[in-house]
């Protein structure tokens, strides 16, 4: 995709106050709000290998230690390892005769690496039982993955027995017959017992690791004996493999690939997905994509005169509207300040509304057995309130350029996939604003307008202009589900345009 | 200095009529030239070992790197040895190269680089410093990488079978002009 859209020239200002090229942007159509990977939340939907596509739960894949059981990756080179067939004749010359016993052993096609290579015997099978490493750590590492469980352990029995010892608090001031030390130690607010409860539950410390200050001498042939850099390891194998991280190419042995993830996205505002991809690892395919390509129209510089400061150049612009509805798209002028106004008073509005379900449930509660009319808005508010409310910050974009804003609008005509082959030409008759309008085709228009970059702007220095485009967004959902007609609403993007460099005077 | 073409094909070799030959060019038996590779003899005469494979858009170059151009006199013959496979679209200047190696596809080997037998020059690696790479070196990613494989590559038996009955169907043949020593 990049490479069609790039370089990313135009930027779309997502709702947050970050600039995205469109690809990166998403459209939240029940805020009817651009979201972008900021400010949705990430959540794994799968975890799969990308080799042998199986799909593996997550806590499967957490004790696999998000690797795959069956595949490995090259230890040279990190590309996936395929297994290759070796038929090997039986020794016995009478066994000869009957089928050749297979054997299997792993190969890279990219770097030529074979389990071969550093002496792995071959297998049997064709998942084979490839020796697993021992890690040389592994007592360490499990006495210390031991002790912080154990601590997370004591630490929770210290949050329960404080909970209890306040529900005992409660009691021994009402029961007043049985006195005893304990009881006395808590009225004077001590604790109970003179250690502390999480000192007392928690198991032995893991002996802490020392700092040796004697290192073995280096060997006295790496002064006189020439480096072979091709049995060193590089950087990266040896990050590979960080329990043994070896330095000698002969100890290159296979890694298990690691997971990769299916995720899906989800509006902070609202909860309801942007994104969500399809269950099977081998889809590439979405159940859920509101991306913002696909419904918000897409601008692409078509020309631009050489930039002068303080000189006016026309500048042509396409507009491709993406849905299957008309729109009309109205510029205005872009105000940076004026924008975080807005944005603060939408925070607030979003704040006050929830604070108002807030209210609505607290009475609905008090008010248990009046399950009226009242108690069915306050459910929907709650299921919309917004789990966390972005703050969004204030667009950081120097503009240097004044863009005319055209007075008039115009229409972009819907999305017609068959238009392409159609070569009857266009048969729209649309009374556009010929000042405005220099051209259109099908879903498509090049739209004149007209920049002047600052009177003080130094030669050859980025030239950057920004306005906001109104566009109308039919918003599909409601229509579907109660049959009504498609509602429609005026939603504005602010724009930026990154023309190129100012060039001096002729 | 480039004279008339002198194009000597051994029976048994399969060179596409439409390849491009130019200078003094050896080919021997088993060998198979697609229709557009390239093999141009412009320092001096090349000569192509048994059971090589040169693919689609190979570029096969004798060209003397310029501080040796100088000297008029000298003919230097470019010793290709057999087995050797030249995979598509690369680009192959070394003075000298042995046996069973393998250039993939749009790798680059400079007129300074002497490559010994067994190598293996990866997809897209360029090399152009002077050097003679050992036996069954392997050069591989982005960066150029080389590490020693434990054996040669092996051969591209079944690939050739296949394509010595393919290729007449589709193409017309060089006739073999020279005979089984
Ligand atoms: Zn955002
Ligand atoms: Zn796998
Ligand atoms: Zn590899
Ligand atoms: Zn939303």
């Amino acid at each position: 995709m990049a490479y069609i859209t790039g370089p990313d020239v135009v930027k779309y200002a997502c709702t947050c106050g970050l600039l995205k090229p469109i690809t990166h942007l998403y459209f939240c159509r029940y805020c009817t709000q651009i979201r972008c990977s900021f400010c949705v939340c990430h959540e794994i939907d799968s975890n799969f290998c990308g080799k042998c596509s199986e799909n593996i739960p997550s806590s499967e894949a957490r004790l696999k230690k998000n690797r795959c059981g069956n595949c490995y990756v090259c230890p040279s080179c990190q590309q996936d390892l395929s297994t290759r067939i070796a038929s090997k004749g039986s020794a016995n010359p009478e066994e000869a005769k009957s089928t050749p016993k297979k054997m299997y052993y792993l190969l890279c096609q990219f770097c030529r690496w074979s389990s071969r290579d550093v002496g792995i015997p071959d297998q049997s099978t064709v998942t084979g039982g490839w020796p697993k490493r021992e890690n040389v750590h592994a007592n360490r590492l499990q006495e210390l993955v031991d002790s912080y469980k154990a601590i997370i352990l004591a630490s929770k029995k210290h949050q329960q027995d404080k909970e209890k010892k306040k529900r005992v608090k409660c009691l021994s001031y009402t029961d007043r017959t049985g006195v005893t030390a304990a009881a006395i130690r808590k009225r004077l607010g001590l604790p109970a017992d003179m250690t502390h409860p999480m000192l007392k539950n928690r198991p032995k410390n893991p002996e802490p690791a020392k700092a040796k200050s004697e290192v073995e001498d280096l060997p006295d042939s790496i002064f006189t004996e020439p480096l072979n850099l091709a049995e060193i390891m590089s950087i990266e194998q040896r990050l590979l493999q960080p329990e043994q991280q070896p330095t000698t190419v002969d100890k290159l042995f296979p890694v298990h690939k690691q997971l990769s993830i299916k995720r899906s996205l989800r509006c902070r505002s609202c909860e309801h997905n942007v994104s969500k991809p399809e269950y099977n690892p081998n889809s590439v395919k979405f159940k859920i994509q509101l991306f913002a390509y696909y419904i918000i129209p897409e601008i692409r510089i078509v020309t631009v005169e050489p930039l002068r400061s303080g000189k006016t150049s026309e500048l042509i612009v396409k507009f491709t509207n993406p849905t299957q509805h008309q729109t009309t798209i109205t510029f205005f002028e872009l105000d940076l300040d004026e924008v975080e106004s807005v944005v603060t008073e939408e925070v607030a509005e979003v704040a006050e509304s929830f604070e108002q379900s807030l209210y609505l449930q607290e009475k609905q509660q008090l008010s248990l057995p009046s399950l009226g009319s009242l108690s069915q808005p306050s459910s929907l508010l709650a299921s919309r309130t917004p789990s966390i409310t972005v703050k969004p910050r204030r667009i950081k974009e120097d503009l240097n350029c004044k863009i005319g804003i055209p007075e008039s609008s115009f229409i972009l005509l819907p999305r017609d996939d068959a238009a392409e082959y159609d070569d009857s030409g266009d048969s729209h008759n649309i009374q556009d604003d010929p000042k405005l309008v220099k051209w259109r085709k099908s879903n498509k228009a090049f739209i004149r307008l007209y920049v002047t970059p600052n009177e003080d702007l130094p030669l050859n220095s980025e030239v950057t202009c920004g306005f906001v485009m109104q566009h109308i967004y039919t918003n599909t959902i409601t229509s579907k589900v109660e049959n009504k007609e498609p509602q429609q609403y005026n939603h504005k993007v602010k724009v930026f345009l990154t023309l190129g460099n100012s060039v001096g005077c002729d | 200095m480039m004279s008339r073409n002198n194009i000597k094909i051994f029976p048994g070799a399969m060179v596409c009529e439409e390849s491009k030959l130019r200078g003094d060019i050896t080919i021997g038996s088993g060998t198979i030239v697609h229709p557009s590779a390239v093999i141009i003899a412009e320092a001096g005469p090349i000569i192509i070992g048994d059971w090589c494979l040169i693919e689609e858009q190979v570029k096969i170059v004798h060209r003397l790197p310029f501080d040796q151009q100088s000297n008029e006199n000298s003919q230097p013959v470019l010793i290709i040895g057999s087995n050797n496979v030249f995979e598509v679209d690369c680009i192959v200047e070394a003075p000298k190269i042995g046996n069973n190696n393998v250039f993939e596809s749009k790798c680059f080997v400079g007129n300074k680089v002497t490559i010994s037998n067994g190598c293996t020059i990866g997809a897209g690696c360029k090399i152009t410093d002077e050097q003679i790479l050992p036996e069954n070196v392997i050069i591989f990613g982005v960066n150029c990488q080389m590490r020693e494989g434990l054996d040669r590559p092996g051969p591209q038996t079944l690939q050739m079978e296949t394509l010595s009955k393919m290729l007449p169907n589709y193409h017309h043949i060089k006739k073999p002009n020279m005979k089984k020593e």
